[in-house]
């Protein structure tokens, strides 16, 4: 069953003696999506990774895992790269991860046939009888990446993966994690501070806050959303002919002046009303020279919520 | 196979090739070895004052009395005595009273029996300890008494008789204020096996510390307990890292064993044996190594002490006591991020490990003192103390209390450890007090 979601929370809580870290929290993570869990530092993604990971369970509140309740049987589907993130000094690369395919319950055969091809994938070859201690920091943590996905698993938690990546081996992961998804179906939860990793790589996102989730879904409706028809116009003409030709439909948020006659404003078109239509309105009083529905990052989004979340 | 099996591996064997335990482990029995014997060698070699040693000869068997002297004893062989330069003797055929010897300027008192010529054994009575070299004289002295007397003894001389008339005498040496005759020698070996044990569960207990702080500062353990259940994790690295303890153990053990035989070989075939023993064995055919050392009388305690049960207890309350230790070291390594903010929660983990490790000297003294059985009941110190009471003889229920005692409270303490470790291994940011540790106690299971 595709319909399935392959992780559903419903009111969740979890009390540390008396702090709430996570005070009731429900969302799903749709099958075979790169889902992002945002908040502010202290916001209870951790306690919720961990929940997932299996590290620590809900004090109330259920965890489904592909339609059924998370046991410890299910770590062998999952996936987990913790934030900051070590390796174990005194072992070997190849030997450490092998250790770590053989708690997932891998055989030795498969492990190593699995590995070889990481290692490859990732040009991390040649590295199986290194010393981790001889790694540099972004090398530990490709190895740290080949560990959590090794087994193959049908949720992949990743905590912060890009961040310590220089750019070139940042893209590369973000191309891994997309690859794992679209080749291999791979529910991947992704929680970071990243925005513009949000922006790149998730399908949907959850925002969580002290504790309560405030925002959750696809990332293009909540784009969408925060939006409200915001449209960014540029045109040579008077400001004033302009204003009164945008009738009562739309609301002119603010306007600069761009030097001799021209004019940069922002409006807000009720959605009911196309882009063309309204272009083809005003053009008959301005010359437009740019007209293009504004662009909202997930960081705007992000900062929308929390504040629209602490006001209330 | 079982996750907890792979973990134990694991922490065995990035141990166990690791050069410095190697390096140890094989090292370890030369160096002890060496030290035993730059100890014996000192023992005899160095004398601090001359020893005047009273021969009490209550049958008049090996002395007489010269008359017209003031009555006083002479041997009746006049070169079987000889003065020397750190001995010097005196005879008389009764004995002093505790009293008088210690008043006297008698450094020991040496009383033969009337079955002296059979047995050659006498009772050496001491206040303090006397050297080994006065012994060895004294040893070979007496017997060339006694083989004199034999031999006169005798109407013909064969040379099947001469051989049977041959003596090496033994002494038994007794402590004239405590009565215990050759004690010190056993609770000796008692402590050495408490000093050992002391030394393994600290060594060992912190590698389980270290462990549990390396996986928690690099976030490791999140990985692994994801698998396998945070205690379990916490038993099995207990487990590995016992069984590398044990390991050195089994080996210092077994190199020591080769070690001791292969001197013994030596000794026999280069004559070293012949000189250790000194002139008095000029007169013995054959020796061996083994004979020997029953014969000596400080050696002579290493195969009076039942080995099987001295290894047999040791193994028990190493694995025991290691079991109770290292599972507070590994709560203590949950509970703080790096090794130095472990100080302050160290010390009252070590209290009682140092504090066994201290009264063992008293112990070792008095090991039937109250504090003594207190001490080897008592769950935090008896995997020490219990080797100095076992050594001299203990009876065997209070081994068996003590064993049930100790049994008991590590099935508690590894539980209580297991519930602070797991709440501690997740716990970053700030050093928590004794009343948060108190409390992650209370904190529900999952």
């Amino acid at each position: 069953m595709i319909d399935t979601p392959s992780l559903k929370l419903s009111d969740v809580r979890k009390q540390y003696g008396n702090h709430t870290a996570l005070g009731g929290v429900s969302f799903e993570v749709p099958q075979g999506s790169i889902f992002g869990l945002l908040g502010p530092n202290g916001a209870g993604k951790t306690t919720l990774i961990r929940m997932v990971a299996g590290i620590t369970g809900p004090d109330s509140g259920e965890i489904d895992f592909f339609g059924n309740a998370l046991t410890r049987d299910d770590v062998k589907h999952i996936g987990y790269l913790p934030e900051e993130r070590g390796l174990y000094k005194n072992m070997r690369v190849g030997e450490q991860a092998m250790y770590f395919a053989r708690l997932r319950g891998m055989s030795n055969e498969f492990a190593e046939k699995e590995l070889r091809g990481w290692f490859e994938r990732l040009e991390v070859d040649g590295w199986w009888d290194k010393e981790v201690a001889d790694l540099s920091k972004g090398m530990a943590q490709k190895i740290q990446f080949i560990v959590a996905v090794l087994h193959n698993p049908k949720l992949l938690i990743l905590d912060e993966p890009l961040s310590g990546f220089d750019p070139i081996n940042a893209a590369r992961i973000r191309t891994e994690i997309n690859r794992l998804r679209d080749e291999n179906g791979t529910t991947i939860l992704l929680s970071t501070h990243d925005m513009s990793s949000v922006d790149e790589l998730c399908d949907h996102v959850a925002l969580i806050n002290h504790g309560t989730k405030i925002l959750d879904g696809p990332v293009a409706s909540l784009r969408e959303n925060a939006r409200k028809g915001k449209i960014d116009l540029k045109f040579r003409g008077n400001l004033i002919s302009f204003t009164a030709a945008l009738g009562a439909g739309a609301i002119l948020h603010s306007a600069e002046s761009k030097g001799e006659n021209i004019h940069e404003v922002v409006l807000g078109l009720p959605t009911s009303i196309p882009i063309e239509q309204f272009i083809k309105w005003v053009a008959s009083e301005v010359d437009v020279l740019s007209c293009s529905p504004r662009i909202i990052s997930m960081d705007d989004v992000f900062l929308q919520a929390v504040k629209n979340s602490e006001a209330s | 196979m079982k996750r907890w099996l792979i973990v134990v591996g694991r922490e065995y064997k990035t141990r166990v090739r690791k050069r410095a335990f190697i390096i140890s482990t094989l090292l370890g029995p030369f160096l002890m070895v060496g030290l035993v014997a730059l100890m014996v060698f000192i023992a005899m070699t160095t004398i601090e004052s001359d020893s005047k040693v009273l021969i009490v000869d209550h049958n008049n068997i090996i002395t007489y009395t010269l008359h017209g002297n003031d009555g006083a004893r002479v041997p009746s062989c006049s070169e079987c005595f000889p003065p020397r330069d750190f001995l010097e003797y005196r005879f008389t055929n009764e004995a002093l009273t505790t009293e008088e010897f210690l008043e006297s300027d008698y450094s020991a008192m040496l009383e033969l029996d009337d079955g002296i010529l059979q047995s050659a054994k006498a009772l050496l009575k001491y206040e303090l300890s006397v050297p080994t070299k006065v012994k060895s004289a004294i040893k070979r002295d007496l017997g060339e008494a006694i083989e004199r007397l034999r031999v006169k003894n005798e109407s013909s001389l064969d040379y099947e008789t001469y051989k049977r008339l041959k003596v090496r005498v033994g002494l038994v040496t007794q402590d004239v204020v405590t009565k215990d005759q050759n004690i010190e020698n056993k609770s000796g070996i008692g402590f050495a096996f408490s000093m050992f044990m002391f030394m393994f569960i600290l060594i060992y207990g912190m590698h389980v510390m270290r462990g549990v702080i390396e996986e928690k500062s690099s976030r490791i353990v999140e990985v692994v307990i994801s698998v396998i259940r945070p205690e379990a994790l916490m038993g099995a690295k207990m487990m590995g890292i016992g069984l590398l303890g044990l390991t050195q153990i089994v080996v210092w053990s077994i190199l020591s064993w080769i070690l001791f035989m292969g001197f013994g070989f030596y000794a026999e075939s280069s004559g070293l044996l012949l000189e250790l023993m000194g002139d008095q064995s000029s007169q013995l055919a054959a020796t061996d190594f083994i004979t020997y050392i029953e014969s000596d009388s400080e050696l002579g305690v290493l195969l009076q002490v039942d080995w099987a049960m001295m290894l047999g207890w040791g193994a028990f309350f190493y694995v025991a006591g290691f079991a109770l230790y290292s599972s507070l070291f590994a709560a203590v390594g949950a509970a703080v991020e790096q090794e130095s903010d472990a100080q302050y929660l160290l010390i009252p983990a070590m209290l009682p490990l140092m504090f066994s490790y201290m009264v063992n000297i008293f112990i070792m003294e008095s090991p039937d003192s109250t504090l003594a059985i207190f001490c080897s009941f008592f769950p935090f110190t008896s995997p020490i103390t219990m080797m100095v009471r076992l050594s001299v003889g203990v009876p065997w229920w209070h081994v068996v209390i003590s064993a049930m005692i100790l049994v008991v409270t590590v099935y508690f303490m590894v539980k209580f450890a297991g519930k602070i470790y797991r709440t501690g291994i997740l716990m970053y940011g700030k050093k928590p007090t004794f009343r948060e540790l108190a409390r992650w106690l209370m904190y529900k299971n999952r």
